[in-house]
């Protein structure tokens, strides 16, 4: 199965390296559990118009070492539910990155992207390419391969997928 | 070139030929280990069931739960997550050990920690099994994998490698080290690498020290830390080692993605500054600064090391009325040493609060502040809203330092106070 590219606009981009991604929907909200409570309250500190600006397949952009702290699930679920089918930053801290790619959400590390993109330009990544195209401004830059795994990951759509769909006959499987 | 620790480890793990970092391995852990926390280990009991059609591990051997967070329970809810895990290990002959302390403690106590072994976590603080030359590390959801295939895909991870020199001077301790590590290499120096403690200064790190540095590789983007075991640590680990293999090394000409060499003699007590792990600064840019609690715990921090700190200072000592000390031994086995040496008499006469076992002080379940409370903590992270309001902070010292600040009211250096 192919991974499908994801073409859309950047409909926000976070600044500050070693971001906390639980301040996207705040800390007082974090042990909320509803897809639409969450997306209630998501990104009020930053653009209360973001719901309302938000489109399906728009994408997120980030800074570098992004998701550092001890980030938790409930802010990219409300993303999911606005629709952002992924997040695209300078790098990425560890944990934040093996969480979202079980969750099945593409998260892609490009160093560069803070320079190479402004708020709504129309992008994509394209995958097999290993860059992404900037339909705005008529630009491309590369972009960090996926590991097997997570590209494995991301195909199958998250961690239970990619469980069924593991050859069982490989040696060491169960 | 010779090969990282890590990179023999998963040799071993992955069948045993050589593998080098970047390569993509199918590693068996040694051990799965977890605690019991909503929307961990009950999905991947139901997953595992409903998904995979899995009743039982095959290895229960391999498997251990704890159950420290939620201790005790404050909600019939939580008290029906226990007795699910309860259930799961009876059903499963997993081991589920409650109420022995924060289980990335009680691992080492019991021998998971064993040199050379591999061992999988969701939660990356079982890092600290590194202090022992085990390869611990949290994969958050993705632990779902151990659970239902034997082995996990794995891609090796390229080691960065820090020697540190030098002699701590009074009233600086490791959790001092650590936060200066962040600071002087950054908080993503070491993203999705190994970070491998190594040099002359280890040879004065205790146990406990050791296991407050590798507990919060995290923090420097780290997937874990590793040292190489040596005469301090491998006394204790093969006396409760659960396997039989041997100790892994690495090799002198190991290759390493960087190596950092940092002099200790000089450090001052620092301090970590709300509100990210990332904000090391010396402590005394903030002294005087009022708090209202203070925190002394976790599974960074909390071991005798810690608590003979504290004690020290606080011996023949009150803390300021309306503070609120909460000491909380990492483990039983802590405690009852504690108590032993007089330590939590001290710490009594003094004021301080002190309870059994339990994850909870740390993350804001109890003791927790209202808005515009400011606490001193051990805990591990200083994020908003970590220990109670979005509107409190957290301050990270050591262990001294929360003492001194009891005493004060205010954030203190706890030199003069040793």
């Amino acid at each position: 199965m192919a991974l499908s590219n994801l073409r859309g606009r950047v409909a926000f981009m976070f600044t500050e390296r070693d971001f906390d991604v639980d301040q996207i929907v705040g800390v007082k909200n974090i042990k909320l559990r509803d897809p639409a409570e969450l997306a209630a309250v998501a990104m009020q500190a930053y653009d209360p118009d973001f719901a309302r600006q938000v489109r399906p397949g728009d994408l997120l952009v980030g800074a570098d070492n992004f998701g550092y702290g001890h980030p938790h699930y409930p802010p990219m679920i409300a993303m999911r539910h606005l629709g952002i089918r992924g997040v695209i930053a300078e790098s990425f801290s560890p944990g934040y990155w093996r969480g979202e790619i079980a969750m099945g959400f593409p998260q892609v590390a490009c160093p560069g992207i803070l320079g190479f993109v402004e708020r709504w330009d129309d992008i994509e990544v394209d995958w097999d390419g290993n860059r992404i195209v900037n339909y705005t401004r008529g630009s491309e830059i590369v972009i960090e391969p996926l590991s097997l795994a997570d590209r494995q990951m991301l195909d199958a759509g998250g961690i239970v997928g990619y469980l069924h769909a593991r050859d069982c006959s490989e040696p060491g499987a169960a | 070139m010779g090969y990282t620790i890590t990179e023999k480890i998963l040799a071993r793990a992955s069948g045993g030929a050589a593998v080098r970092a970047g390569d993509e391995v199918r590693a068996k852990p040694d051990f799965v280990v977890s605690y019991d926390f909503p929307g961990y280990t009950d999905v991947i009991f139901r997953q595992m069931k409903d998904e995979f059609g899995i009743d039982k591990v095959r290895e229960p051997d391999r498997f251990v739960l704890f159950i420290d967070h939620m201790v005790p329970a404050v909600t019939p809810q939580e008290e029906d997550l226990h007795q699910n895990t309860r259930d799961w290990g009876a059903a499963n002959a997993v081991p589920v050990h409650e109420r022995k302390g924060i289980g990335h403690q009680v691992a080492a106590e019991l021998g998971y920690a064993t040199p050379g072994a591999l061992v999988v976590h969701f939660d990356g603080h079982v890092s600290q099994l590194g202090t022992f030359g085990t390869l611990a590390i949290g994969v958050r959801r993705q632990l779902l994998e151990a659970f239902v295939k034997d082995c996990i895909l794995i891609k090796v991870p390229a080691t960065t490698r820090v020697d540190l020199t030098g002699h701590l001077r009074p009233g600086v301790m490791a959790r001092d080290v650590f936060h200066h590590i962040v600071r002087v290499l950054g908080p993503a120096s070491c993203r999705f690498q190994v970070l491998e403690i190594g040099g002359a200064a280890l040879a004065d790190m205790s146990i406990d020290a050791r296991q407050t540095i590798t507990c919060l590789a995290m923090f420097t983007g780290a997937i874990t830390a590793i040292i190489n075991p040596d005469q301090v640590t491998l006394p204790y680990a093969r006396e409760r080692a659960r396997l039989l293999i041997e100790p892994l090394y690495s090799d002198v000409d190991a290759a390493y993605a960087a190596r950092h060499t940092i002099d200790l003699t000089n450090l001052e007590p620092v301090v970590v500054v709300p509100p990210s792990p990332a904000n090391t600064r010396d402590l005394s840019e903030v002294l005087g600064t009022e708090v209202q609690v203070g925190y002394l715990g976790s599974c960074a921090s909390g071991r005798i090391e810690d608590l003979r700190a504290a004690a020290q200072v606080l011996r023949g000592r009150s803390i300021r009325p309306g503070f609120q000390l909460h000491v909380v031994p990492t483990s039983q086995e802590i405690m009852r040493q504690a108590a032993e040496e007089g330590l939590l008499t001290n710490l009594i006469t003094a004021g301080a609060f002190v309870t059994s076992p339990s994850c909870d002080y740390c993350f804001g379940r109890l003791g927790v502040m209202t808005a515009g409370q400011r606490a001193v903590s051990t805990g591990t992270l200083n994020v908003r809203g970590r220990m109670g309001s979005p509107d409190s902070e957290i301050y990270i010292v050591n262990a001294a330092a929360v003492a001194a600040a009891a005493i004060e009211g205010r954030i203190a250096d706890p030199r003069r106070y040793l």
